[in-house]
């Protein structure tokens, strides 16, 4: 029933990150915890929001280029996360997340390829049963080809983030479970990436300041994050 | 002649279409079959005749492409035109040539506004957010998005309805360009923000070792971008750097 969940969440977070309405509720930061609560644990989809926002910040679709399918990463990443989390009844743990994140974040990469073939493809065939339809004169049928669009986008994504997911779910209990000594590098690993997501973010934001801006941010919450912690009785 | 109107609850309909004008976006057309799902309700209640009302969706039928939440003004606007054209005032190449005329403006602004300044900056603050307080922060962040993005969008289709060519006026007014530099400085600063905090925790859990580790990542992941090295494969190589890392100094820790 999760990776049917999974499915559902995956495909529906696909239809609203292009073909439907837009409005950031595709995106990591809420489709993370969005796909951990369906799938019973909302903390740990949580845990990797900020940092695949921060990561895929950069992933917009300007013009007719098209961006890695950040949606169905997020979806893989956080479904595989909980699902092995539970498996191992620990919840997602940091080094549950990277795992997941270097096993699944490449089908991202492969969402980008199956969106071309999608928009040069099966849509170029709708555009022309649309031109048909209303040589025909099927206003009603020209009209209505738009919404068909949308079938595709939910297929793919409701198949592959559960199929991604799955692997991750599979490979990390047994590496965790055969290796536990690289379960506390496996956690500073996932720092590391989630400070690298974080540059990610700061260099797709494509101002001239951003390195300023980022660097100068980055050394004042340091200083002032231990000033706190040594104040803090 | 005073133009034909079209009845409000048939605009809100088109308002509700136009949020599924990429729904089937090809490369052919790109967002024709969208546009014209959009503007059929329009073009129903303005055209009674048949052969007229295919003839104005033929026009829109043809090529179509702009950023998603500009292309409400358009699709406004184009109402405006059809509304000129079915009262007979206006030759029938007027909403297109409306069309044509602002497409590709109206792309260029609302991609270097929404997309590359608006959207990431909001993401970035919920990042931060999300470390700092947990979901409501996301929740607030995305609200707040919302309304600006929906408040843009459907006065943006209200302008292009009401003023049809006044429009250009109307969006130069709003200084988009001055507001995203702004926004993206401020973003790029969240991301440091964010930055900083992952350090801090890595620290706490890892020691002095493990947040040097995550500067690491950041300053140097930084400067591979910036030098246009390829996202997945440098986020593959800084973490993996990352456990090497850990791993030899728990290695020659252990050993001594």
């Amino acid at each position: 029933l999760g990776y049917l969940v999974l499915g559902l969440v995956a495909g529906l977070a696909a239809v609203e990150r292009k073909g439907f309405l837009q409005a950031m509720l595709s995106r990591p930061i809420a489709l993370a915890p969005i796909a951990g609560w369906a799938l019973g644990d909302a903390a740990g989809g949580l845990l990797v929001a900020p940092p695949l926002e921060l990561f895929w910040l950069g992933a917009v679709n300007l013009g007719a280029a098209l961006p890695a399918h950040e949606a169905l990463g997020t979806a893989a990443i956080a479904g595989g996360a909980v699902l092995a989390g539970r498996a191992l009844g620990t919840g997602v743990t940091p080094e549950i997340a990277i795992l997941a994140v270097l096993i699944t974040a490449p089908v991202a990469i492969l969402g980008r390829k199956a969106d071309r073939a999608v928009e040069g493809g099966l849509n170029e065939r709708i555009a022309l049963h649309a031109e048909t339809a209303l040589a025909g004169h099927h206003l009603r049928e020209a009209v209505r080809c738009n919404l068909y669009g949308l079938a595709a986008p939910f297929a793919l994504a409701a198949v592959l983030a559960p199929a991604a997911a799955a692997l991750a779910a599979a490979l990390i209990p047994v590496i965790l479970v055969r290796v536990p000594a690289a379960a506390g590098p496996l956690r500073i690993g996932f720092y590391a990436f989630a400070a690298f997501a974080c540059a990610s973010g700061a260099k797709a934001l494509r101002a001239k300041a951003a390195p300023r801006f980022f660097f100068l941010a980055l050394a004042v919450a340091a200083v002032l994050g231990v000033l706190v912690w040594r104040i803090a009785p | 002649v005073s133009p034909a109107k079209v009845p409000t609850a048939t605009l809100v309909r088109v308002f509700w279409r136009c949020l599924f004008l990429q729904a089937a976006w090809n490369r052919r057309g790109m967002q024709n079959l969208g546009f014209a799902y959009a503007i059929d309700p329009a073009l129903r209640a303005l055209y009674q005749d048949a052969s007229a009302r295919e003839e104005a969706l033929r026009r829109h039928l043809g090529f179509f492409n702009c950023h998603p939440y500009m292309a409400a003004a358009i699709v406004g606007g184009a109402i405006h035109h059809e509304e000129r054209v079915a009262a007979g005032v206006e030759p029938r190449q007027g909403p297109l040539s409306y069309k044509q005329t602002l497409q590709g403006p109206l792309a260029a602004l609302g991609d270097g506004f929404f997309w590359t300044a608006l959207r990431p900056f909001f993401g970035a603050l919920a990042a931060v957010g999300a470390l700092l307080f947990g979901a409501p922060a996301i929740v607030l962040a995305l609200a707040i998005y919302n309304a600006i993005h929906f408040g843009l969008r459907i006065g943006l289709f209200r302008a292009g309805y009401v003023q049809g060519d006044a429009l250009v006026a109307t969006v130069g007014r709003l200084a988009l360009p001055v507001a995203a530099d702004r926004l993206r400085s401020a973003g790029a600063a969240l991301c440091g923000v964010a930055a900083g905090v992952i350090l801090l925790r890595s620290g706490w859990l890892g020691g002095p070792g493990a947040a040097v580790l995550a500067a690491l990542a950041a300053g140097l992941g930084y400067a591979a971008l910036a030098r246009g090295a390829r996202l997945l494969p440098t986020a593959y190589v800084a973490t993996l750097a990352g456990v090497g890392a850990a791993l030899a100094f728990a290695h020659f820790h252990g050993s001594s």
